[in-house]
């Protein structure tokens, strides 16, 4: 009798906190968010179920008090990754790569071995509209310093205005780990959104007309400017800006892995069954970092709604750029292909071309998206370099 | 309280950060496009020799003409190309079979035990 009672007091369900029934309920909703309404799935469902797991009682898959001691200086746990090992759970273990910052690294290189920069090469004046589009993240960082976080941890909310989700898990890893959670559900949950988001601050920002602009055709692109352009861009980047090596040198490695066509495999490889596996870790730890005590709080309320700000304020910042290099340029350009300078490719650019099709059904600007759209990548990258040196 | 009240240090980051974004895309720019004036230079002076013998074959005196035709006007020239095909009876013969077969091969050398084995008994 008394190993029943003991077998009753052991389950989740006798020990569980009304905080974790809550956490659990919203993972519920994350899953049928990824499910049936297919909001980024491949994220949003390991998301989501990392928080359920991390949030059943006594199940123990992470340690959120062994991170607070990994962190804690007077501790004697102090940066010992021994002691997770040793001490941890599943979760625990595959969370190094992300305190590591090894896991966003590993998914940029996916990322550059899946994106073709020939838009971007064909018309450089991309590169603009996606440093103008960076604008979401300097300004909801001045925001969240007002509103009163510390100047690393408002780095970190304003990155989610670059749309770039391993670059915000990257960016949150080094400046404000214990944001974590809630920064990089915002920043997947507002990149799952932009279909939504944009649209209305696009139409808001431009004129009929100006959405019916027809874009001249890109010229063809040379395989050897396409094998170039990613060897250049590490160099010189990297050279300015040692914060932002890591990740542009491993999406400049995946691109040109796809682009020499002498490593096929490998480049299949990073496409395929690195990202997949990076993609299943990524997505299970940064749940599990959402755990009742650090996601219920009103900290976690005002980075959902500074990072909406981001968004929106990154959005405007590369359509009125457009609008601006329309007035000094003979070449118009649509400034519709400026709101896709948030990264979040290739949903962006689709975004502007839907939108320019409404206007004109004629009118195909996907090709001319993808230039800023791929430039906000490089312009997130970069942003998040800056934010590193300059309050690391 | 207002935004004045943020100390001068994140208006510092806010500015300088947003500054060199700009700044340092910039100068990409301008490496961008140098390095498409180069690449292209390089590249001119080959595509007349490659060109050359098949268009002189076919039309010798527009050859010139041809080789400095602007992208947009390939298609054209391949559609011309193939309706004069067509009407002069110089189609190929293509097969009348249309079952396409999947030849995707889902295993490779790595991972499928029968392949591997195969190998062995060679």
């Amino acid at each position: 009798m008394e190993a029943i009672i003991e077998f009753f007091k052991s389950m989740g369900f006798m020990n569980m906190e009304w905080q974790q029934g809550l956490m659990i309920l919203l993972s519920f909703f994350l899953l049928w968010l990824a499910i049936k309404k297919q909001y980024e799935p491949l994220l949003l469902l390991p998301i989501a179920f990392g928080m359920l797991l991390t949030n059943l009682p006594h199940a123990g898959m992470f340690h959120n008090e062994l991170w607070v001691a990994f962190l804690d200086e007077t501790n004697a746990a102090y940066h010992s990754y021994g002691t997770i090992m040793k001490e941890g759970g599943l979760l625990d273990i595959l969370y190094i790569g992300v305190k590591a910052g090894i896991y966003p690294c590993l998914i940029f290189m996916g990322v550059g071995a899946m994106t073709d920069f020939g838009p971007l090469i064909a018309n450089p004046k991309s590169l603009l509209l996606g440093a103008a589009a960076q604008l979401g993240i300097f300004i909801t960082f001045l925001c969240a310093n007002w509103m009163g976080f510390s100047p690393a941890e408002a780095g970190s909310i304003g990155i989610i205005g670059g749309a770039d989700g391993p670059t915000s898990i990257f960016l949150t890893s080094k400046l404000a780990p214990h944001l974590l959670g809630p920064i990089a559900i915002a920043a997947y949950s507002y990149m799952a959104l932009v279909p939504v988001i944009q649209p209305p601050i696009m139409r808001a920002l431009t004129t009929k007309k100006e959405r019916a602009i027809k874009m001249k055709q890109l010229r063809p692109v040379s395989k050897t400017e396409k094998i170039i352009f990613p060897i250049a861009i590490t160099a010189i980047v990297s050279l300015i800006l040692p914060d932002a090596a890591p990740l542009i040198g491993c999406l400049m490695l995946g691109n040109l892995a796809k682009e020499c066509g002498v490593v096929d495999r490998l480049s299949k490889t990073m496409q395929n069954e690195l990202m997949n596996i990076v993609v299943i870790f990524l997505g299970l730890t940064v749940g599990a970092t959402a755990t009742a005590d650090t996601f219920l709080n009103i900290k976690t309320l005002m980075i959902l709604c500074m990072g909406i700000v981001a968004f929106g304020m990154g959005t405007a910042g590369g359509v009125l750029l457009a609008k601006l290099m329309n007035v000094f340029s003979k070449e118009k350009i649509n400034p519709l292909i400026g709101s896709a300078g948030v990264s979040a490719v290739p949903m962006a650019a689709r975004v502007s071309q839907t939108v320019g099709q409404e206007e004109n059904p004629g009118n195909f600007l996907l090709m001319h998206a993808m230039g800023p759209n791929v430039a906000g990548v490089i312009g997130s990258a970069v942003a998040a370099g800056i934010l590193l040196t300059m309050l690391g | 309280m207002t935004l004045l009240t943020v100390n001068g240090f994140t208006w510092l980051v806010t500015g300088v950060g947003f500054g060199m974004v700009i700044v340092l895309l910039i100068v990409l720019i301008f490496i961008l496009k140098g390095l498409g004036a180069v690449v292209s230079r390089l590249a001119a002076p080959k595509a007349p020799k490659a060109a050359k013998p098949a268009v002189q074959a076919a039309q010798p005196a527009a050859a010139p003409a041809a080789v400095k035709e602007s992208s947009d006007e390939m298609p054209v020239a391949a559609i011309a190309m193939a309706l004069h095909l067509y009407f002069n009876g110089a189609h190929d013969e293509e097969p009348t079979q249309i079952t396409i077969k999947n030849v995707e091969r889902r295993y490779s050398p790595w991972n499928s035990k029968l392949y591997g084995m195969n190998n062995l008994h060679r």
